[in-house]
């Protein structure tokens, strides 16, 4: 971690990294689409619904993932004060919370043929829908709050705070559902997956995991030049 | 221990001469009580089911509403900035307010709810748990309502900002309150004491949370 | 796929949504940093 403490090293590998990163996204993508909507079978209960799992299931766990990366950023911000870590989490954000958003919408266009319903307050969704919440409080207080590293010591709390509350939230829905629907349990994808069907997923996964590699990149790269363009320009104004 | 103690003795003069809190909330707490028939109908069994649950979703939206006043004025004026300077250290004070504003918002309010209930229909048997559950599970309000008043505290719309920051905390207060409530007492025992583990866990973490966060607006 | 099976409307639309968030999202991410670099560009011209 220490040598991607200097920006300019960072930005340096970042630049060299990049290209490649983008064509294994490009790559994974085809290859997990062409899997998905190709060669994997229709289930036999869900028929073809069940494709809409290869976009469905990435992007939870992406947005998952992303939240896990902000939540470990923070703390390297307030434990090792890492210079780039706040970096990290302030620019992860908004792309998780896109990864989040799908996955409530494309799960919603899951659920509604295979349940009959667009949604349900079961553990997992209740949970994802909390972590959307917890995405839009986390970009606000960025957007709320001027000063920059003010709004850096405040938005780690509240990364941290939120990464806590994620499975707290997750273990009491699922014990007070419990409470009042024994009978049914919704299980997506089945109760377990045929290897046909693991392939394309864990490519797809794959495939947005480096998605976010590069975006995360490029975003660290264009924060990393703001500032350095509002240092020069407070530098400047200094001058004359 | 003294100067916590003086600092929570200053907090509840202040409120009580200043008379703000609990009444606002309590307003509040009969104003929603009043909508919620009116918007799920007068049928008096549906009323009775969803009591419990009603009286405390009221609650935790009438401690959030508090939420901005616990260091809002103490940081305008100044005195949060003397006080983080003395010997008592930063989550003390925060520990000292939180339980100033549970003494006088968020304890009443709980003591208060489930006789409102009556307006709800609520079923008698469920008086004595609902309000053991509700004392016990504001603790863990008030402190969690600190975190937030402290992330936002000089903050223009800080208000709306709390909600979505607080609220999905309250989420396991909320289910373990209300499971405490039922009247089985093997759903309710083992509830309460989670709800306990809940406020003592809240006592620990919520000041350590709130200092950080104020520190970073003191600076 | 069948195209032609019940409930494929649903399977279009959650891929094109998510194709249409994803484009996006890259559109948004790469035309910020497009446009840092040439403000960045532009000041590091004008120092004098």
């Amino acid at each position: 971690m220490q040598q991607f403490a200097n920006p300019t090293r960072f930005l340096k590998l970042a630049n060299a990294a990049l290209p490649y990163i983008w064509i294994i996204t490009l790559a994974l993508f085809a290859v997990g689409l062409y899997g998905a909507l190709g060669t994997a079978p229709a289930d036999y209960q869900q028929g073809e619904t069940v494709r809409i799992m290869f976009v469905h299931v990435p992007a939870a766990w992406a947005a998952m993932m992303v939240y896990s990366i902000m939540a470990l950023a923070s703390a390297m911000a307030i434990i090792f004060r890492h210079p780039l870590a706040d970096v990290a989490a302030k620019t992860a954000a908004p792309i998780g919370a896109v990864f989040c958003f799908l996955a409530l919408a494309t799960g919603s266009l899951w659920g509604k043929p295979m349940w009959g319903a667009w949604w349900v307050w079961d553990a997992r969704l209740t949970s994802m829908f909390v972590l959307m919440l917890l995405y839009v409080g986390y970009i606000a207080i960025w957007q709320a709050i001027e000063e920059p590293s003010r709004a850096a010591m405040v938005a780690r709390i509240v990364a941290l705070v939120g990464f806590i509350n994620i499975p707290i939230i997750k273990f009491s829905v699922e014990w007070w559902n419990s409470l009042h629907q024994p009978a049914s349990v919704f299980r997506i994808g089945g109760p377990t997956i045929d290897r046909s069907m693991l392939w394309p997923l864990l490519v797809m996964g794959l495939a947005y995991t480096f998605l976010f590699l590069a975006l995360h990149l490029v975003s660290m790269r264009s924060e990393l030049g703001a500032r350095k363009m509002r240092n020069l320009l407070i530098a400047r104004g200094g001058r004359s | 221990m003294k100067a916590l103690a003086g600092l929570l003795r200053r907090d509840l003069l202040l409120a009580a001469r200043q008379g703000g809190g609990v009444g606002t909330a309590l307003g509040f707490f009969l104003t929603v009580l009043v909508l919620l028939p009116i918007g799920i109908g007068p049928d008096q069994a549906t009323l009775q089911r969803l009591a419990p649950g009603m009286l405390w979703i009221t609650l935790l939206l009438s401690v959030l509403l508090s939420a901005d006043r616990i260091f809002q004025q103490d940081f305008e004026d100044g005195s949060l900035d003397v006080m983080s300077m003395s010997a008592l250290p930063l989550e003390f004070v925060v520990l000292a307010k939180a339980m100033a504003h549970w003494l006088t918002t968020s304890l009443p309010l709980a003591v208060a709810a489930p006789f409102l209930g009556i307006l709800l229909n609520l079923e008698t048997a469920t008086i004595w748990p609902l309000l053991l559950s509700m004392i016990l599970g504001s603790i863990g309000l008030s402190l969690i309502a600190s975190i937030g008043a402290s992330l936002t505290v000089n903050l223009r719309r800080g208000g709306l900002l709390i909600s979505i920051l607080i609220l999905p905390l309250y989420v396991p207060i909320l289910v373990f309150g209300l499971s405490a409530s039922t009247g089985d007492a093997n759903i309710a025992g083992p509830s309460l004491l989670i709800l306990s583990a809940m406020a003592l866990a809240s006592l620990v973490l919520a000041p350590l949370a709130a200092a950080a966060a104020l520190r970073a607006y003191l600076k | 796929m069948d195209w032609t099976a019940a409930h494929a409307g649903f399977v279009t639309a959650s891929y094109v949504l998510s194709f249409i968030f994803i484009a996006g999202l890259m559109a948004y991410v790469l035309l910020r940093d497009r446009r840092v670099k040439r403000a960045l560009l532009e000041m590091e011209k004008e120092k004098p």
